[in-house]
């Protein structure tokens, strides 16, 4: 379950999902907020580019997919989303590329009657196990309803 | 009346080289974004971000929000999104955020514009044509409220 009370400082988990950077992941969500820089859009202008041949992914794409890929296990009981930090993109993402999450807690901490923030920190892996995300996320947490 | 050469036509490029970015030097970055419902709904279901607040309107008002919450990544995700081509087109990886705020949710309807500071710039010791630059962004809403504040830093490419 994923109220305040259940996440223990020291937990990790590999999240059940994966998901495959495809046009819609990369293309759709990369154009939908206006980011203009073409490696992420312009096969034929990245052909024997120096960072590996094809379309970089956008790294917030590649960040917003991993924590979205653990927020079902992070935040399905979230009041809100309280901060990023730490946040590091350690290799290159492709088009084609899957990426799974993984997540340990680091920190709980009362936050009143209702609720508490929780920090995560959150790891995104390619197909051959090669971090290419890494970052601290802070969430507030309801408690268990009595 | 020479041939026409459409190879030969300037390119309008676009975005700044290192040497633009002297440290306190703040870009008021272009458009403005209004965020939609649908943008929402596409980015949430796209990246699997289960949060009933992003998805349920029912449930997001049941706990005090006018409609469904826009997703806080999508937020992020547009500012950087603004500030492209005033920062990063140039050229260059994207290498950390840090410090970031969600200062207050962001709800379908609401406009978001962006503005960045340079508060570090210096040279790489890997790579001599490139420069490492620190900015510091901030977002706002139709309401001059603070959305969210954060740092990113880049690899730069130098002009020549």
């Amino acid at each position: 379950m994923t109220w305040f009370e259940d996440f223990v400082v020291g937990d990790r988990w590999r999240h059940a999902r994966g998901t495959t950077v495809g046009e819609v992941e990369s293309q759709l969500l990369t154009k939908l907020v206006l980011n203009t820089a073409q490696a992420h859009f312009n096969e034929h202008a990245m052909t024997g580019s120096p960072m590996g041949d094809g379309r970089l992914v956008f790294g917030l794409v590649t960040g917003s997919i991993v924590i979205g890929l653990a927020t079902q296990d992070t935040a399905e009981h979230a009041v809100a989303e309280v901060g990023l930090t730490d946040v590091r993109f350690t290799s290159p993402v492709h088009l084609g590329d899957t990426l799974y999450a993984l997540t340990e807690v680091l920190a709980v901490e009362e936050a009143g009657p209702d609720a508490g923030q929780v920090r995560f920190r959150h790891w995104g892996i390619n197909q051959q196990d090669q971090v290419v995300f890494e970052g601290v996320r802070t969430v507030l947490v309801k408690r268990r309803p009595v | 009346m020479s041939e026409l050469d459409l190879r030969s036509f300037p390119i309008r490029r676009r975005g700044n080289a290192f040497e633009e970015f002297t440290i306190g030097r703040r870009f008021e970055h272009h458009w403005g974004r209004t965020i939609t419902a649908g943008d929402n709904a596409a980015f949430t279901t796209v990246t699997h971000a289960y949060n009933p607040l992003y998805l349920n309107a029912e449930q997001a008002r049941a706990e005090g929000h006018p409609d469904v919450v826009v997703n806080p990544m999508l937020v992020l995700c547009t500012v950087v999104g603004l500030s492209v081509e005033d920062l990063s087109e140039g050229g260059g990886p994207f290498l950390g955020i840090d410090d970031l705020t969600f200062h207050r949710p962001v709800h379908p309807g609401d406009t978001l514009t962006a503005s960045s500071t340079v508060v570090e710039a210096r040279d790489s010791a890997s790579r001599p044509n490139t420069g490492i630059v620190t900015w510091h962004t901030e977002a706002h809403n139709q309401r001059s409220e603070l959305v969210l504040d954060y740092r990113r830093t880049n690899l730069v490419a130098k002009r020549s």
